[in-house]
């Protein structure tokens, strides 16, 4: 049935949106408290391998067995990349040097350090053979599951961290606008200097906009070793991060509309895993499916340039202090 | 008329007491042993020139900057005052030249930052809050207006609700009528009274001595780091005012050159563009200056950017010497002859980061003169110039190989006067020439307009400055709202002008 | 005679302001390299081992013998090339993070022109194929050159974009229009192309030092030295490098005097882009000698990190490219000898960089914060109102740091 393989298709974007869509509200976080994070790549990097290993570890060495084995996974995934987003932190905060530039040092040594830790945790990357780490009990959604034609497909087998992070935006809008914190934290990305003079301490905020990030797209890195993959492996968040960034910058910074690009990027992920017959889809080489996302990115930040609008600070070292 | 009279301040204890303030900057003295007293249910101006310390004095109250020396009392008590924090605590607050503002927040929003009163917003409790405050004294705000969009009357009213909201008590306003239209000082003026009336302190920091005689009932002078004199609007004039702030008798006005005047070099028809410029016409012709003047944000930046060629345009022509100029590159109209002294002197004048010699060439660096024909640059040829340049103008500097940024205002205004000069341009731009600089740079200025004149340019020159506009124009026209309001010989009464800068046309005047 | 104010000891008016820049980094490079030394001496104790030895072992794998300079510099030569690139771009102000995908599809280029263009001489052959590198370079520059000019569009994310595609781009010119000829005996082989006519590769010049060819030395090095002055050149010396820092610095004043800002920005991003074209070439002729499907990535990014090592000053580039040659290098030192794992060399590096890039920073203002002071003392300050202007100078004005900023002007 042709509806089956668009089904898989869309189940696997679920997959993918999840992880865009975390590394992308942690990417949010960060730039609305006014730091540019372009080393979320790196940071997914780092989720990798400590998820790979905290989800074997949780699991079987602590026996602590479903479901509780593969979420502290998660959550160590989550830890790690909030500590090495710490050194973006410091040297962006503290220190005030150039956001890109902390960027590109946090994505050259993640490599090193991933597999850096990766002996530490484990022997070195899997090979083709190895058996995939325990993760979580895949889930169908009710109702939506039983579609008939086989659309039902692309709402069972699906992990309930999906749904975790599509229930995220929730909690996201609600603190970026309802809550002081969330307040304060946008006052930080717009005009720092306004909200210092008003005793908003703006490392304060910056700091928890950066950590909070590294702890997210560490998470979606984690989730992407251990729930999707199953194991570690070199290259595997193969670029991701910045399609995260790609679909960040479309949904100007919007929690809500974010969700939308990154399943639109999900799927765009998912065509060249799975539509590769289906009838304009053939016609291309599998490699240009794969430019989809940055090429809608260009587009759109091309044509409608005048809609994009970061917070106006984003990216300026806050001198903090002093008048002027 | 001053207004201060007998009301308030008189008998009542002082509220804050600054004693012996002394504040240093890198090579500045900015304070230097300055002691003033406040009292409650008074207005209280302190003026002097650019740099003589008011705005200084202020950040040192209000937290911004320590003090190197002295001590501060409020409420009799000594005070340590080590951030806005302490002083909002201690009830002083403050009112900056440029607002602090989150510009995608509403007026709520922008008031309650930082004293939300929980980890929940409640934006409608606070709402109901600011607008009971607004009432209170008289300001007219929407509380759910996004700032973005507000005048920038409005964004200072939200600026002081933001310090009524924290209660101060005092409430200092750094030059808060630079950038309001008439009537909106007159609304400011009413809130400020109501305030005192409240009994509220209001610190008045401005150098323009007519709303000072108008609205404050004491006056301290401040004379580089120094204060000279503190007096009452009844007990004095805007001539003494002005005698104590630069220590000598100003002149009001230098000696114009008699200059035949030519043909026209400049000619402006229709000029319409960006909501900001609604149909200027207007003529300058050689040896003569013409004076724009307005209040600032009614088009001037516009007109000046629409001239050199930094601004699209709607509509309308631009004639120099009868050649075309509407849609030229900013070069082509440099080559033209047309030079600039833009008001911006940081934005659109110098690069600061780079040296004076790279500054002094910016615009000429094509010509052979200063590089060869496959692009290197002549660096000797260049130095040479500028060192020229800067003995000419006495621009005070160690060497031509410093950045511009060590320069003060004023040698930075004479270099880029300097630079555009050299080029002995048909017609100058000179939009306010000389803000920010004090009095000897000032002179320097003027004279050296005049001497163009005299040597048969034609000046464009557009202040916000009366003063300036009648010390040099041969013709004054007023500009309101981007249109051109009124024409007036430099023998007007200053009411008339001042007519025209509120859009009342030649024909209202008595 | 520039008037000189009476105030001014002679010794200050004779110092000029570069040379106490020159000082002042020169200074804060030896206290940044002491930083990561030191730091890195504490992950080395972590590992139980001495740093002495780690170091000095490090420095005898990349210095000790002449084999080990011949890597070093081969190292050095995509990385002195990349670094260019990027600092070309940000004289003006501008990121060019697409560096890595400008090199991608350099490769392509020239991997079609060696391999079409086979029936020219020699000489001639290389320098086609290095003129192809170039130009693919410059033409994938282009992109986010003429999108930034015409619509405003932030380079920094459509670099970033274009890298994402560019990686498309060679992997599907790997597997299609340059794919390796069929060989016989049908045998499964590596994805790649053919191999290049001899006249297209580049000589290894290792033999004349006693080098072994193993390293791969050529005469790229020579060439990368020879753009390093030329840039240097240009950045002070000619007329665009002047445009380019004063559009870098303050466009609204560039622009008031006169200068095209679009025309400025297109022109350097070309010229980064031909820079960039060259990455690759180290690898793929002087190498390889064929386009592998497993090519070393990340050379644009690490020309970003030696740009900065190298305060994106020419000269300082290619220092800091020798010196990341001579830590690569020492990850061979490691993997042989040491306990402390071979990854050590890019947690080092990157503590490095930051470094480094803290270091000159701090420097940076407490040097403008004594000019000042010096100005003041010598009388020009006089009639200033300090604090009032923001008398900081800072880095170029680059929109990288401003990332994202929204092309509609808002009313100051």
């Amino acid at each position: 049935m042709p509806f089956t393989d668009i089904a898989v298709a869309v189940q696997i974007s679920f997959t993918y949106f999840t992880i865009i869509y975390l590394t992308g509200l942690g990417g949010l976080f960060s730039e609305r408290s006014g730091i540019v994070n372009i080393g979320l790549e790196g940071l997914m990097i780092v989720g990798t391998v400590s998820g790979a290993f905290g989800a074997r570890f949780f699991t079987d060495t602590l026996e602590l067995g479903q479901p509780w084995g593969p979420l502290l996974g998660l959550l160590l995934g989550a830890l790690f990349g909030a500590l090495f987003a710490g050194v973006h932190a410091v040297a962006t905060v503290t220190f005030r040097i150039d956001h890109i530039v902390s960027g590109v040092v946090i994505n050259l040594v993640a490599v090193g350090l991933a597999r850096f830790l990766s002996y530490a945790f484990f022997d070195g990357q899997s090979t083709q053979s190895d058996p995939g780490g325990p993760h979580l009990d895949r889930l169908d959604i009710p109702g939506l599951s039983s579609l008939p034609g086989g659309i039902g497909r692309a709402f069972s087998g699906l992990s309930p961290v999906v749904l975790i992070a599509a229930l995220m935006v929730v909690p996201a809008w609600y603190a970026l606008n309802r809550l002081r914190w969330g307040l304060r934290l946008r006052s930080c990305g717009e005009n720092p200097e306004a909200a210092r003079s008003l005793g908003v301490s703006v490392p304060r905020y910056r700091y928890q906009g950066v950590m909070l990030s590294g702890a997210l797209a560490g998470m979606s890195g984690a989730f992407l070793a251990s729930e999707v993959i199953g194991n570690w492996r070199e290259g595997q968040t193969l670029g991701l991060g910045f399609i995260s960034l790609a679909a960040l910058i479309l949904s100007n910074w919007n929690p809500v509309r974010l969700m939308f690009f990154a399943w639109l990027f999900g799927f765009a992920v998912a065509i060249p895993l799975r539509l590769n017959d289906a009838p304009v889809i053939s016609a291309l080489p599998p490699q240009f499916i794969r430019m989809i996302p940055y090429v809608v990115t260009i587009v759109a930040i091309a044509g409608f340039v005048g809609r994009v609008r970061p917070p106006a600070a984003a990216g300026r070292a806050y001198e903090g202090g002093g008048g002027s | 008329m001053s207004e201060g009279d007998g009301a308030g301040g008189k008998g009542s204890p002082p509220l804050v007491e600054l004693e012996k303030i002394t504040k240093r900057f890198p090579g500045v003295l900015a304070n230097d042993e300055v002691s003033l007293e406040l009292r409650a249910g008074e207005v209280h101006a302190l003026i002097g020139e650019n740099g003589a310390g008011k705005s200084t004095l202020m950040r040192v109250l209000y937290g911004i900057y320590p003090a190197d020396g002295g001590t501060i009392r409020v409420r009799g008590k000594e005070a340590k005052i080590g951030s806005p924090r302490d002083a909002i605590g201690l009830g002083i607050g403050m009112v900056h030249q440029h607002f602090a503002l989150v510009d995608p927040f509403t007026v709520t929003e922008n008031v309650i930052l930082g004293e939300e009163g929980g980890p929940v917003l409640d934006i409608e409790e606070a709402s109901k809050k600011v607008a009971q405050l607004a009432e209170q004294y008289g300001f007219r705000v929407n509380p759910l207006a996004v700032v973005e969009e507000l005048s920038v009357g409005e964004e200072q009213r939200v600026e002081i609700l933001k310090a009524l909201y924290r209660g101060v008590e005092i409430l200092v306003l750094d030059e808060p009528t630079a950038v309001l239209t008439p009537a909106e000082t007159k609304d400011l003026f009413g809130n400020l009274r109501k305030l005192r009336e409240a009994g509220r302190t209001i610190v008045f920091i401005s150098h323009k001595l007519d709303e000072v005689l108008e609205i404050a009932d004491r006056i301290t002078v401040l004379r580089r780091g120094s204060v000279v004199g503190e007096t009452r609007p009844a007990e004095t004039s805007k001539a003494k005012l002005a005698e104590m702030m630069v220590g000598r008798p100003v002149l009001f006005r230098l000696k114009k050159p008699h200059v035949q005047v030519g043909e026209p070099v400049l000619r402006v028809e229709d000029l319409a563009g960006e909501g900001k410029l609604n149909g200027i016409t207007l003529e300058v012709r050689a040896g003569e200056i013409l004076g724009v003047a307005g209040v600032e944000g009614n088009g001037q930046r516009e007109l000046a950017e629409a001239l050199i060629g930094l601004r699209k345009l709607d509509a309308g022509s631009i004639g120099l010497e009868g050649t075309g100029i509407v849609g030229r590159s900013v070069g082509e109209i440099r080559n033209l002859g047309v030079g600039y002294i833009p008001e911006d002197r940081h934005g659109q004048g110098l690069v600061l980061n780079m040296t004076l010699w790279e500054n002094a060439v910016l615009g000429r660096q094509d010509d052979s003169e200063f590089s060869t024909r496959l692009g290197v640059l002549l660096i000797r040829k260049i130095k040479e110039l500028t060192a020229r340049l800067v003995g000419l103008f006495d621009v005070r500097t160690r060497s031509v190989d410093v950045n511009a940024s060590t320069l003060s205002g004023g040698n930075q205004q004479k270099l880029i006067l300097a630079r555009e000069l050299e080029t002995d341009p048909k017609l100058l731009i000179a939009a306010q020439p000389t803000r920010g600089l004090d009095v000897g740079a000032i002179e320097f200025v003027w004279t050296q307009i005049l001497e163009q004149k005299a040597a048969g340019r034609g000046i464009l020159l557009i202040s916000a400055e009366l003063d300036e506009i009648y010390a040099l124009s041969d013709r004054i026209v007023t500009l309101y709202e981007g249109r051109i309001t009124g024409e007036f010989s430099p023998d007007a009464a200053p009411e008339q002008v001042g007519l025209g800068m509120l859009g009342g046309a030649r024909e209202e005047v008595a | 005679m520039p008037t000189e104010s009476k105030a001014a000891p002679a010794s200050l008016a004779a110092r000029p302001q570069w040379f106490e820049g020159f000082v002042g980094q020169f200074l804060a490079l030896l206290g940044s390299l002491a930083i990561a030394v030191i730091l890195g001496s504490i992950l080395i104790v972590a590992y139980g081992e001495s740093p002495l030895e780690v170091y000095s072992s490090i420095l005898e794998a990349s210095l000790g013998t002449v084999d080990g300079i011949g890597y070093v510099l081969a190292i050095a030569t995509p990385l002195i090339f990349s670094a260019l690139a990027v600092a070309v771009c940000f004289k003006g102000g501008m990121f060019n993070i697409g560096v890595e995908g400008q090199y991608l599809v350099a490769m392509v280029t020239a991997a079609w022109a060696a391999l079409e263009l086979g029936f020219l001489p020699g000489p001639l052959l290389v320098t086609a194929v290095l003129a192809a590198a170039m130009l693919g370079g410059m033409v994938w520059a282009a992109i986010p050159a003429i999108l930034k000019v015409k619509t405003g569009a932030h380079e920094v994310v459509t670099t970033i974009m274009l890298n994402g595609i560019a990686v498309s781009l060679l992997a599907w010119a790997i597997n299609f229009p340059l794919r390796i000829g069929e060989r016989p005996g049908g045998q499964n082989v590596d994805l790649r192309t053919d191999q290049f006519p001899d006249g297209a590769l580049i000589g290894d010049i290792g033999e004349f030092f006693g080098v072994t060819p193993g390293a791969h030395l050529s005469w790229l090095l020579f060439l990368a030295i020879a753009a390093a002055v030329l840039v240097w050149f240009l950045i002070r010396r000619m007329r665009l490098g002047y445009e380019a820092r004063a559009v870098g610095s303050s466009p609204g004043s560039a622009k008031a005097g006169g200068i095209s800002i679009g025309a400025t920005q297109l022109k350097l991003f070309l010229i980064s882009g031909a820079l960039a074209g060259l990455v690759g070439m180290q690898q793929i002729l002087a190498d390889k000698g064929h386009l592998p499907q497993n090519y070393i990535v990340a050379l644009g990014f690490t020309g970003i990190a030696v740009a900065f090592l190298g305060q994106n000053n020419p000269i300082g580039i290619v220092f800091a490219a020798i010196l990341w040659g001579i830590l690569s290098r020492g990850e061979v030192a490691l993997q042989i000898q040491s306990e402390v794992p071979r990854e050590f060399i890019i947690i080092l590096q990157g503590i490095l960089i930051l470094s480094v890039v803290i270091t000159y920073q701090i420097a940076k203002r407490r040097l403008a914060a004594r000019q000042l002071q010096r100005a003041g003392e010598a009388g020009a300050l006089e009639d200033s109102a300090a604090p009032e202007e923001s008398s900081e100078p800072r880095e170029p004005a680059h929109e990288g740091t401003e990332a994202f900023q929204p092309t509609n002007e808002r009313d100051g």
